[in-house]
């Protein structure tokens, strides 16, 4: 465990001197102002109330969700193994006394780390946004949906971060990686469309999960299923990719 | 004698042919050892996988009696080592490079991190990031990397690569120095016999794959002029078989 933690606390240093944390809260923060000045500019333009206070937040995870997220989540990931791979660092942790499983597991981990950090930020930063410039109906309610489909969207971000590191252990080149997964990106949302009857099996889909959280009397069964159908993703991919990682020579 | 390298029919073929085919080697507690050979005799190979940056396809490793198949935290506790190049985080310094790696033993500190910097002579350079750095002063932060943690046994891969004339001197005091007074194991790879014949106390031979021979600098020194000369009639004598 102590070389786990050591792993994880170096992944984690090697994500934040690499700015790309930084880089995506500033991202972050401009959506939201983006998003607020749209809702404004909607409200005084049109006379309609875009947003409540507590409704804001949402509407900004569900941008943040499907775009931005992803998209640095996927960055992340690809540099965290094919990108170490092709620079050829990867080979400094491997010579250290770490398995590589403890390795593997310490930058999923890492991953993990730097999506709920950034969904936490934008969390609070969207929140405070709502408050100050929407109309005040603050509610206990409303405060616990606005965490809980935050927090809840973290297993869609990372069961997606166990998919993408896979392909990120498939190619030696970072670029290669990006591109494919980029593609399969779209590729499965526009799926998501032309075949809805199957859009569960379609992850990209499950980024939208939140939205069962929201509903006034919760669809247990429906959570249930796509909870499990996440879980299997996350299983088969997190095998995959550790047996992809194992076997590596470099 | 206490073995703290062992090395049982290790054998790793690559798709083009090449590889290292049923080596076995042991090296004892003390010694310089020099893994002298021409390019593309399989090295690199041996080290990566001794190492366990790549799987053999068969035979076994163990240093100190641990299998780095079964046991690789165990057996790379006590081990420091640089295959083929020099690597760190281009994006951090010298200082937070060393602590990254400090992580993964217990009682390493800034002190240690310090003494390294101070003793490969990059001390001045410890706030700077590696990005900015020439080459030699990226294998001097690979040593410093490579003895951090005091290990008892360490491994280096060509690691006068890059350095000028003053480093190679250097290099070669501290490895002595290293080897009298903390009692350090070395496997050395090189293709300059010179170097290995001034640092070295043992030597083993490997061309094409195969080891061809294993002995004491002493005793072959007693039976020809150089080590050049022997490495050169020992690769003819194996090159007619």
């Amino acid at each position: 465990m102590e070389r786990f933690k050591a792993a994880f606390i170096n992944e984690i240093e090697k994500i934040y001197k690499k700015k790309k944390a930084i880089v995506l809260v500033i991202i972050s923060l401009v959506v939201i102002a983006l998003g607020q000045l749209m809702i404004t500019g909607v409200r005084i333009g049109l006379g309609v109330r875009g947003a409540s206070s507590t409704e804001f937040p949402i509407l900004v995870l569900s941008v943040f969700v499907n775009t931005i997220l992803p998209l640095f989540v996927a960055l992340v990931s690809i540099d965290m193994f094919a990108g170490e791979f092709s620079q050829n660092t990867m080979k400094i942790i491997i010579t250290r006394p770490v398995t590589r499983l403890k390795l593997f597991s310490a930058k999923i981990a890492a991953v993990a780390f730097f999506a709920i950090l950034n969904l936490l930020v934008v969390m609070i930063l969207s929140t405070l946004t709502g408050f100050l410039f929407n109309s005040v109906s603050v509610t206990a309610a409303g405060l616990i949906r606005i965490v809980v489909s935050y927090l809840i969207t973290l297993i869609p971000v990372v069961t997606l971060a166990l998919i993408i590191i896979f392909f990120a252990n498939i190619f030696r080149s970072g670029a290669a990686s990006f591109f494919l997964v980029i593609i399969l990106f779209v590729v499965f949302k526009v799926m998501e469309f032309v075949f809805p009857q199957y859009s569960s099996l379609f992850i990209t889909s499950m980024l939208n999960w939140y939205n069962l959280w929201l509903a006034d009397v919760l669809p247990f069964g429906k959570i249930l299923r796509q909870l499990l159908i996440m879980s299997g993703y996350a299983i088969m991919f997190f095998t995959a990719g550790y047996y992809l990682f194992d076997k590596k020579d470099l | 004698m206490e073995k703290v390298l062992e090395i049982n029919g290790l054998t790793k073929i690559f798709k083009n042919g090449r590889g290292i085919r049923d080596i076995w080697l042991e090296v004892y507690r003390g010694d310089i050892f020099g893994f002298l050979g021409p390019n593309g005799a399989g090295k690199t190979t041996a080290m990566k996988i001794m190492t366990g940056l790549m799987r053999a396809d068969r035979g076994d490793v163990k240093i100190f009696g641990y299998s780095i198949n079964d046991e690789f935290e165990k057996a790379m506790e006590r081990v420091g080592c640089i295959i083929e190049t020099a690597e760190s985080y281009p994006y951090l310094t010298a200082y937070e490079n060393l602590r990254q790696f400090s992580r993964y033993y217990t009682g390493i500190g800034d002190e240690r991190i310090d003494e390294v910097l101070k003793l490969t002579g990059i001390f001045k350079y410890k706030n700077e990031k590696v990005k900015n750095f020439s080459l030699g002063m990226k294998q001097r932060l690979g040593i410093a990397a490579a003895i951090l943690s005091k290990p008892e046994f360490v491994i280096l891969d060509e690691p006068l690569n890059g350095l000028d004339v003053e480093g190679m001197v250097e290099m070669r005091k501290l490895i002595k120095r290293l080897a009298e007074t903390e009692k350090t194991t070395f496997f050395i790879s090189s293709h300059l016999i010179h170097d290995v014949e001034l640092t070295c106390n043992r030597i083993g031979i490997i061309f094409d794959g195969k080891i061809l021979s294993v002995g004491y600098t002493d005793d072959i020194l007693k039976d020809y002029a150089s080590l050049e000369d022997y490495f050169i009639s020992e690769v003819e004598r194996n090159g007619k078989i």
